[in-house]
């Protein structure tokens, strides 16, 4: 192969940068498109779901879904459990994360891995045990089995979130805050509390959104009286397709592009990524 | 060295979460362990008294060692696109010298990443769809979009929807990491581009492209809304069998045992990923 011309070496350099752009440009395409193709639908004026692109526009289908109770239900329902199930899960992984992080001590392994295990465990595998659990224990609210399952799932995240920002925290000034004298609790509340500041926001705002999204857990742990709401949207897909869903995922996506403004502005895009030790 | 104790602030500041996870992961996942081993009783919730393996034999028939193959088939050959399509953009992103590229491809990626999978699976009907601008593609690849095999066809763009941001966003963490500095000493020492991508980028990169390519398998063939929400019925997953199982048969001792299988694999694909991380680059155990 070394000894290949000149000239064939070329064409593969060509080739390959050819292939790569090519690669680069359908990935984008294929991430973006659908995004498009529904927000232009949700805007569509006709009654039934016609051919792509739409002749005229209206907001209809935003209309219909704030007449539907249903969604609004739903929505209630997600956001008091997103809330709840948040804030429960970042005191307690913020917290577990800030043990885990203090340097070496014996069963640590042990710790960290139950703390980031839900995350490998399928979700229809915890949304079912739960069910089961709860039965066998008497809960049959299923507000309280929601926020028990969506608990288990989001506190790999905000423990790991917690867990990169600590890392970056010098012990010594820890060290510095004890031999001042301050208390462990003290130096806890007034020292890494406010370094840890960004991991914990990041990790509240991933379990967050993880709970507002969530389907397999909920499917197990709802009934018919107490919906979220993608339950009902996804009951509204398989039932019949009409463009509500549309809307309201323009909606969605229109709240994410906040998110990723507001995490640009907060933390910088770069941080939430990139930690390399080359970046370009 | 003897590795020191915990504090009692330290113990009670890990408690609150420790024992959340222990009454509500631990217990539930043993409770379940139990169950699978139950016969199932027809017509009751919950299951039977004594023991059997029943629920665990049955999965070996064929009817439904079938769903299995399928949820692994389709999860492979997903996580094998996807990092066809996340490489060049997680490429782009780790060397590009423009911050507006750079910061466009981790706002899309994020973005992906918050926004509703529910929402995106709807999309993605709406987009690839009988009725949608690219059905065409099935009728390119000889699975017209109304035919019942363009199901499965639906499945895997709408998994890898979901897996192509996550594992482009771990590849650049991985390329980051490689310095730019040997690629272009081998550059200066008179290789092509091609050459230094095959001989010096890729095996450099190869942990992290076996890790992405393993996250990415073991999301997809844990996935339970993809295959509900665009599977038409005609495709359905191990976790959908699971659900399908509890909910329409109420056959809560057969969900357990397939819970139970679910859970192993989940185990045994993050510790086969670990081990093989370890063996192609021992270093990085450091």
């Amino acid at each position: 192969m070394t000894h290949m011309p000149p000239s064939a070496s070329t064409a593969l350099d060509w080739t390959a940068s050819a292939v790569f752009r090519f690669l680069l440009a359908a990935s984008i395409l294929f991430l973006i498109l659908p995004v498009v193709v529904s927000v232009v639908l949700s805007f569509d004026d006709r009654q039934f779901l016609g051919p792509f692109p739409p002749k005229q526009f209206s907001l209809r289908w935003y209309r219909s879904f704030l007449d539907n109770p249903a969604y609004l239900d739903g929505l209630i329902v997600s956001l008091k459990l997103a809330v709840l199930s948040t804030v429960i899960s970042t005191v307690a992984g913020a917290c577990a994360a800030y043990v885990i992080a203090s340097g070496r001590w014996r069963g640590r392994d042990t710790v960290e891995l139950l703390f980031l295990s839900p995350k490998f465990v399928p979700t229809v595998v915890i949304g079912f045990s739960i069910l089961g659990f709860a039965s066998a224990i008497q809960v049959f609210d299923p507000f309280t089995r929601l926020i028990m399952g969506h608990v288990v799932i989001t506190i790999p995240f905000t423990v790991r979130a917690t867990l990169a920002s600590l890392v970056g925290i010098r012990r010594s000034l820890v060290e510095a805050a004890i031999s001042l004298g301050a208390p462990p609790w003290r130096a806890f509340l007034d020292v890494t509390l406010p370094l840890a500041r960004t991991g914990i926001v990041a990790g509240a705002l991933m379990a967050f959104v993880l709970s507002f999204d969530e389907v397999a857990v909920s499917l197990f742990l709802s009934d018919a009286f107490t919906q979220t709401l993608p339950i009902a949207l996804v009951a509204e897909m398989r039932a019949n397709l009409n463009l509500t869903v549309a809307a309201v995922s323009t909606v969605f996506a229109a709240v994410t592009i906040l998110i990723v403004f507001f995490l640009d502005r907060a933390i910088g895009l770069d941080r939430v990524i990139g930690q390399g030790l080359y970046r370009g | 060295m003897r590795q020191p104790r915990l504090s009692a602030f330290q113990c009670a500041l890990l408690a609150p979460g420790a024992i959340l996870l222990a009454v509500l992961l631990v217990a539930p996942i043993a409770l379940m362990a139990v169950e699978s081993f139950r016969p199932f009783v027809g017509g009751r919730v919950g299951a039977g008294a004594g023991w059997t393996l029943r629920n665990y034999t049955e999965l070996i028939e064929p009817a439904y060692a079938f769903y299995f193959y399928d949820t692994f088939r389709i999860g492979f050959i997903v996580s094998a696109i996807a990092l066809l399509l996340a490489t060049p953009l997680a490429w782009q992103a780790a060397r590009t010298k423009r911050r507006a590229v750079r910061v466009s491809i981790f706002g899309l990626l994020i973005g992906l990443l918050f926004m509703s999978l529910v929402a995106r699976l709807y999309a993605i009907q709406m987009t690839w769809g009988t009725n949608g601008p690219l059905a065409f593609f099935g009728t390119l690849i000889g699975v017209p979009a109304r035919s019942a095999g363009y199901a499965a066809i639906q499945v895997a763009i709408g998994l890898l929807h979901f897996v192509v941001p996550m594992s482009a966003i771990i590849l650049i963490g991985t390329f980051q990491n490689i310095s730019p500095r040997l690629e272009e000493a081998a550059a200066s020492l008179g290789a092509p581009r091609w050459r230094v991508a095959l001989t010096v980028t890729l095996p450099l990169a190869a942990p992290g492209l076996l890790s992405a390519f393993m996250i990415a398998f073991a999301m997809c063939i844990s996935n339970f809304v993809v295959p509900l929400i665009l599977g038409r019925g005609v495709v359905l997953f191990t976790t959908n069998l699971m659900y399908v199982r509890f909910s329409d048969v109420a056959n809560f001792p057969s969900g357990a045992a397939i819970g139970v299988i679910m859970f192993a694999l989940a185990g045994f694909v993050i510790y086969f990923m670990t081990q093989l991380v370890r063996w192609v680059s021992p270093e990085a155990q450091s």
